[in-house]
């Protein structure tokens, strides 16, 4: 299973996350090429629909990264996504899937190590889980129902 | 909507990019993505025959959708609209794919890296499929500036805007003009006096009909965005005020360390061991003198105490290695006899005038010592009777590689500059980011260092980054350059990335009302929905993803954009 290459979708916000990963680049700080990208104006913003969204397009793992409490650039979005997640990590639990594939982070515009470190953990911890196939399994189970 | 046509261009950013990605064969594959018209790569893409190419091929190809696949668009994204706007191209149909700072800088493997640049660049192509022209929105500047901090960038800041003719609020925590340069006996590297450089420019500040001084104030709460912001302040012995005011200046200056924690150099322990500020004060008082009062005869000046120190600040707090010197000079004016030592671990004696400092220095019977700042840095101890001084530092001479013992009766050391406590909560208030250093973000660090990336909030002085009188003064100066600019324009352009209601889907549940940071929605009870000021809103996206019945969108970053880009992202991997 070490050879596996997972497909990690990341969602950050612009004003931190992002800005991390940037700094991560201009550092030119190494780390695994699996996760990638998807910039968002605030965490506030990410519907975590996206993420199921994610999995359903074959994604084994996702990340949402924003700024740390009480540095959102709009005051409190960040707050809002980390309300949201809680009860969103609930609820894919109790749907059955993998709550081991999410991964819930503050990485600031300085903490570019910080984003690479994130990134070679997480996904080394998907790529031992490996393929996440059940969650097409279970999207079989239940034809007849969408899953959004 | 016009079927799109889209150009594609690859940037090699000489080989910043080319070096780890394989631009040419991403160029190549992505020419079978549909809707793609043109797919070029180019050395620089940034560059003016980048941007020529650009427009060139929107006009002979009717592109009417652009992809560049290059930096951060935090660095270039600007860049690009505006090359858009010239070929009278909405600049919002365009999308950056980011394949240096995320991709060939972070990568070591050209395959892999490719791959992945092939699907950062798929994924852009086929959102901006859903991208639509926005209209940027113009809002009126107010004449006003709000200015933190009243140091010698403050100050400047001020008078310069002021004489401008345009109003100006000074907000200061003390209660006094003049920061640390108040403090500061003579400049580097002329020696010149600071009280007679500051004292005329405070008399202007207090005299200027259009500056209005709030002393022992502070600032709770800034509401508002570029051209109109407003707070509420409380001044000392006053009733509440309300202000408003088109742009911020933050110049909240910084703070000296104490040095406590480094306990080899026994700060708090022994009565004669100083800070250089505690120094400096000495020097503006005109008595240099031990706690008992006498006359100090051997004395030692350290350098990076608690800069350049993993451990506390890793980093260079810049004008301490020319102020020590500066000391030098002015101990050895004093004392002609005394035995003065510089302990340094590198001296770094940067500006104009500087270096020139460091040769007069050492020609006045100064002995300079360096020690290693990373492993070995020196000690202090109690002398005793027949060594005929207060204290000895023991030190690894770096240069000789011999063991030194220097005689001292006053230890000065050079304390590092570091954010002062109330900065994160300016930092919050003005919507200013912070880096790892508590040091302001500058929007770029090479283009726009005044700057924020917060629309109409400039940083300037040491809070931006340690730095001396002349280098603080020109930021004050460059900020006020870039406000007078905006208030002479009289608006300025905001993004069109806002938020926008569906008002036929609205179930009215006003959720979203709750959860805005702006106040920017309000409740239309005639029609049972809720209403977007789009001027108030900053595009956050808060309500979009909190809106139950998905009434609510945003532009530039809507739901159909967003799982366009998820997909092909995941598709194309």
């Amino acid at each position: 299973m070490s050879d596996f290459q997972p497909k990690i979708v990341a969602f950050v916000c612009t004003w931190c996350t992002y800005a991390g990963a940037d700094l991560a680049g201009t550092s030119r700080i190494k780390y695994e090429p699996n996760v990638k990208i998807i910039r968002f104006p605030c965490t506030g913003r990410i519907d975590y629909m996206f993420l199921i969204k994610a999995f359903a397009n074959g994604a084994d793992g996702v990340i949402v990264s924003g700024c740390h409490p009480n540095d959102c650039h709009y005051v409190s979005g960040n707050f809002h996504a980390r309300r949201r997640w809680i009860v969103f990590r609930e609820l894919v639990d109790f749907l059955g899937m993998d709550v081991n594939r999410l991964c819930f982070s503050w990485v600031s515009a300085a903490e570019g190590a910080q984003w690479a470190k994130i990134v070679n953990s997480f996904t080394e911890e998907i790529r031992q889980l490996g393929p996440y196939k059940a969650y097409m399994e279970l999207v079989k189970k239940d034809k007849n129902e969408s899953v959004f | 909507m016009e079927k799109p046509r889209i150009g594609v261009y690859v940037c090699w950013c000489g080989t910043n990019i080319a070096k780890m990605v394989d631009v040419e064969a991403v160029a190549e594959e992505i020419k079978n993505v549909p809707n793609v018209v043109v797919s070029r790569n180019y050395k620089y893409m940034c560059s003016d025959p980048g941007q020529d190419m650009i427009i060139n091929d929107i006009k002979e190809f009717k592109l009417n959708r652009i992809v560049v696949s290059a930096c951060s668009p935090r660095i270039h994204e600007i860049t690009f609209r505006k090359t858009l706007k010239k070929a009278e191209l909405n600049p919002y149909l365009f999308q950056m794919a980011n394949i240096r700072e995320h991709d060939s800088w972070v990568h070591t493997d050209r395959a892999e890296a490719t791959k992945k640049a092939k699907a950062l660049v798929t994924a852009a192509i086929n959102r901006i499929n859903y991208h639509e022209p926005l209209k940027e929105l113009s809002v009126d500047i107010n004449p006003a500036t709000l200015i933190i901090g009243g140091g010698i960038s403050g100050i400047t800041a001020a008078l310069e805007i002021a004489d401008a003719d345009k109003k100006v609020y000074m907000i200061e925590k003390s209660n006094k003009l003049g920061g640390y340069t108040a403090d500061i006996d003579l400049t580097y590297p002329h020696l010149s006096s600071v009280q007679q450089m500051l004292g005329p420019m405070i008399e202007r500040m207090k005299k200027n009909k259009n500056i209005d001084l709030f002393l022992e104030t502070e600032i709770k709460e800034i509401t508002g965005y570029i051209g109109n912001f407003e707070t509420i302040i409380t001044p000392k012995n006053d009733n509440e005020t309300k202000l408003s005011f088109g742009n911020i200046v933050v110049s909240i200056g910084l703070r000296s360390w104490d040095p406590s924690p480094l306990e080899n150099y026994g700060y708090g322990k022994f009565p004669d061991v100083i800070t250089s500020v505690e120094f400096e004060k000495m020097l503006l008082s005109g008595n240099i003198a031990k706690k008992d009062g006498s006359i100090p005869k051997n004395i030692a000046i350290i350098h990076c105490v608690g800069s350049r120190n993993k451990n506390y600040h890793e980093y260079c707090s810049r004008t301490c290695c020319t102020v020590a010197l500066k000391y030098a000079n002015q101990l050895r004016s004093a004392f002609p006899n005394a035995s003065i030592y510089e302990l340094f671990a590198d001296m770094r004696t940067m500006s104009k005038g500087c270096e020139e400092l460091y040769t007069i220095t050492s020609r006045k019977k100064v002995v300079f010592m360096m020690f290693d700042q990373e492993n070995d840095l020196p000690g202090i101890r109690k002398a005793n009777i027949n060594d005929n001084c207060e204290m000895i530092i023991e030190l690894n001479e770096k240069r000789s590689r011999k063991f030194v013992e220097v005689p001292a009766d006053m230890v000065i050391l050079m304390v590092a500059m570091e954010g002062r406590e109330m900065v994160k909560e300016v930092a919050q208030i003005t919507g200013v980011s912070l880096d790892g250093n508590k040091l302001f973000i500058e929007k770029h660090p090479k283009l726009d260092p005044v700057a924020t990336t917060t629309s109409g909030v400039y940083t300037v002085g040491s809070c931006q980054g340690p730095k001396s009188i002349p280098d603080s003064v020109s930021q004050a100066r460059a900020a006020v350059a870039r406000i007078l600019g905006t208030i002479a324009r009289g608006t300025a352009q905001v993004a069109g990335t806002t938020a926008h209601i569906n008002i036929n889907i609205c179930c009215g549940c006003q959720m979203c009302i709750s959860v805005c940071p702006y106040s920017a929605i309000s409740f239309d009870a005639e029609k049972n929905v809720s209403v977007i000021n789009e001027i108030l809103c900053q595009g956050c996206g808060t309500c979009v993803a909190l809106c139950r019945p998905n009434a609510i969108d945003i532009w530039g970053c809507s739901n159909r954009q967003m799982t366009a880009e998820l997909t092909a992202l995941l598709l194309s991997d």
